[in-house]
């Protein structure tokens, strides 16, 4: 009987402790969540994006232009703000934004975020973020469930200044029809969310013009793809093939020339990694623009190159600096209606959807749409990679 | 026809990378009754030797000596690295658990693998490492070869086939004709009795564990020529490397070389005529097939005891 006790007792104590461990985060982060913040001490913004791993390229662009960003802008908006970095290597999995989510939501002084860059890491991230009152705002997260759809898999804490999948399958598609005059075209995915995703939408497109199309599946640890190659017919125009890993593009459009197939690979936006898939006549789609054509944009350009003279232009950074002159616009307007301090960081989330940017450095006025927290009459670019590797914008 | 002669050479192609990998598994347990899961990691980073040696010589496109010398200098790299590496695991943390119960071991390798996986991501990053074999010489490997039917046999398949084929018929040759191989013959069939003949048990040992690391450091290589490799492929590689093991008979080197081979063309088959998806998920039902239903394998002799 007394065992009994003891027993029931333990059990107790041990539903006790596992109630107040899983609360423990939430009560912590609505603490951060509706504390005061002072507009005049110094803020911090966080980026979460992968700085290494096989995506950490896109990550540098992005921390190279978030930062340069924050230096040209903030204190002109009376804002002392300092950069916090989280790395989430795409090899450890979506669940890593939410790792170095919590780590951020933890900081009070922390009241937006830049990203997460992934759509999977936003997936994962945004309930947290949204939970602690941070805005974030991704230069780079394309799935379209994230802000369409009946079961939305991002918060209304979420905004993106780059289009969604919705824009880049049927962009891509017509792109294969109408200036590539594809007839056939086969498609891959890797059996994960992005790629599925994208593949969909850009087959219902190339069905609906009469294309005829061919659906193959593939793991995301495949690097050698002979076999896959095999199955391409020898009268394919296009292979579709959203990877996230540039260099695995690489090695199907090489793998494509050794066994005598003339069709041309198309990547997404994950694809594109100039520097890791370079191989000549195949296509890339991507956000954003190349930014060395946007007249407005040049003395940013001329800037950010002073800032970081050994760095490399391409399609992920300039988003970065978008998304990160939203932030702190909205953070502005935060602490102008608030006389100098916040109420709670979320009075950030309330400014952003309002956040009006007359040129922005894509080219254009940016503002959000009104139905989703997406940018309006935004549009995504092919690019077709040179005999010397460069991507030149064709579409 | 054609797409069964280019299966066949992709096939053959994995199959001879299989079968070195496998090799290693089948050597050390051959001798030490071991599963070694950390082999597949020894894959991993003959890999990115490989790479380092290949920055060193100048890269793909640029070398500072020719192609042919290029690809023998780095493997060897890979090889030698392995094999001191293989050395230093055997040494640290199998040889201190010899006379453990056997599930120590294992936890063992097992905790060998995350050890070297995550110490080389952490290390490098987990960036993929290409080695654009595709630069070297302009495209020649992938470009010159020969043509069976409208199937062309580029250069760098041959390299990688002939390339396993001569280590694993080395490596045959020195397990059947030198006295180190006969000495590791009769270490695998009984121990004790090996040692009371006067052979140096632990010498054995650790000759197997350079053996084993070298051909899957020359593997990594040989892999590595056509596909990215990263931090984290070794855990695949091995179970793949693992089963071809299972497949020929765990411990028996011609079944090793066969299931290797047998699993490249059962991957390289089902890609072609199945589906692409479907391959790795094959490749585990042919592991728990041969479990389950021979489990001495096709070359391994069942361990029959007198009760």
């Amino acid at each position: 009987m007394k065992a009994r006790a003891v027993a029931v007792l333990a059990l107790v104590a041990a539903v006790a402790a596992a109630i107040a461990a899983s609360t423990a985060g939430a009560g912590s982060s609505s603490a951060a969540a509706s504390q005061v913040v002072n507009c005049r001490g110094p803020l911090k913004i966080g980026l979460i994006t992968p700085l290494t791993g096989g995506a950490g390229f896109l990550g540098q662009e992005q921390l190279s232009w978030t930062q340069y960003a924050i230096t040209r802008l903030a204190r002109g908006l009376g804002l002392r703000v300092q950069l916090v970095r989280g790395d989430t290597p795409v090899e450890k999995g979506p669940g890593e934004g939410l790792v170095v989510a919590q780590k951020m939501i933890a900081d009070s002084r922390l009241v937006a975020v830049i990203g997460p860059a992934t759509s999977g890491a936003v997936a994962s991230a945004s309930q947290a973020l949204f939970a602690a009152g941070i805005a974030h705002i991704s230069p780079s997260a394309t799935r379209t469930s994230l802000t369409y759809g009946s079961n939305k898999e991002a918060t209304s804490g979420f905004f993106r200044v780059v289009p969604g999948d919705n824009i880049q399958g049927p962009t891509d598609a017509n792109f294969m029809v109408d200036k590539l005059n594809a007839k056939k075209v086969v498609l891959i995915d890797f059996q994960e969310p992005y790629s599925v995703g994208l593949a969909d939408s850009t087959q219902a497109v190339l069905r609906r013009k009469g294309v005829e199309t061919i659906r193959q599946s593939t793991s995301v640890n495949t690097t050698d793809f002979s076999s896959l190659v095999t199955r391409v017919p020898n009268d394919a125009d296009i292979v579709f093939f959203p990877t996230q890993q540039p260099p695995d593009a690489q090695t199907f459009a090489q793998q494509l020339l050794e066994q005598g197939k003339r069709a041309k690979v198309f990547g997404g936006d994950g694809a594109n990694g100039p520097t890791q898939f370079k191989l000549a006549g195949s296509y890339v789609s991507n956000f954003a623009p190349d930014i060395s054509g946007v007249a407005s944009s040049k003395a940013l350009l001329d800037g950010w190159k002073k800032a970081n003279p050994s760095a490399t232009l391409g399609s992920f950074g300039p988003p970065a600096y978008l998304a990160t002159q939203v932030a702190l616009l909205a953070i502005k307007r935060a602490c102008d209606a608030g006389n100098g301090r916040m109420n709670t960081r979320r009075d950030i989330i309330r400014q952003v959807k309002k956040v009006r940017v007359p040129s922005s450095i894509l080219g254009g006025a940016f503002r959000f749409s009104t139905k989703t927290n997406d940018p309006l009459n935004a549009k995504f670019y092919i690019f077709q990679i040179q005999p010397n590797g460069t991507y030149k914008l064709v579409g | 026809m054609d797409t069964f002669i280019q299966l066949t050479l992709n096939g053959l192609t994995l199959g001879s990378v299989y079968a070195l990998i496998a090799l290693g598994y089948s050597l050390v347990y051959g001798i030490l009754k071991l599963l070694n899961f950390a082999h597949g990691d020894v894959f991993m980073v003959g890999s990115f030797i490989g790479f380092g040696a290949l920055q060193l010589l100048g890269g793909s496109a640029d070398p500072v000596v020719p192609v042919w010398l290029l690809l023998i200098l780095i493997t060897l790299a890979a090889m030698a690295g392995c094999a001191v590496l293989g050395v230093a695991i055997e040494r640290f943390a199998y040889r201190p658990l010899r006379d453990a119960p056997r599930i120590a071991p294992l936890i063992s390798a097992l905790g060998v693998s995350f050890f070297i996986a995550y110490s080389m991501q952490l290390l490098f990053g987990a960036d993929q490492r290409d080695y654009d074999a595709f630069s070297m010489s302009e495209g020649a490997l992938f470009f010159n070869g020969f043509d069976i039917g409208n199937v062309r046999v580029p250069l760098l398949r041959i390299i990688i086939i002939v390339s396993a084929f001569v280590l694993m018929a080395l490596l045959w040759m020195l397990v059947t004709r030198t006295r180190t191989g006969k000495a590791m013959q009769a270490t695998s069939h009984d121990r004790e009795a090996a040692a009371m003949m006067g052979i140096d048990i632990d010498r054995v040992i650790v000759f197997a564990f350079v053996l084993g690391s070298a051909l899957a450091g020359a593997a990594g290589v040989l892999f590595a020529l056509r596909a990215p490799t990263f931090a984290a492929i070794g855990f695949l590689a091995g179970l793949k490397g693992f089963t071809a093991a299972v497949i020929g008979g765990i411990g028996s080197i011609p079944g090793a070389m066969a299931g290797g081979l047998i699993l490249g063309f059962a991957e390289a088959y089902t890609q072609g005529y199945i589906s692409t998806k479907w391959s790795d998920l094959l490749v585990f039902v042919i592991l728990i097939g041969f479990m389950l239903f021979r489990p001495q394998g096709l070359f391994g002799k069942a361990d029959i005891r007198k009760v």
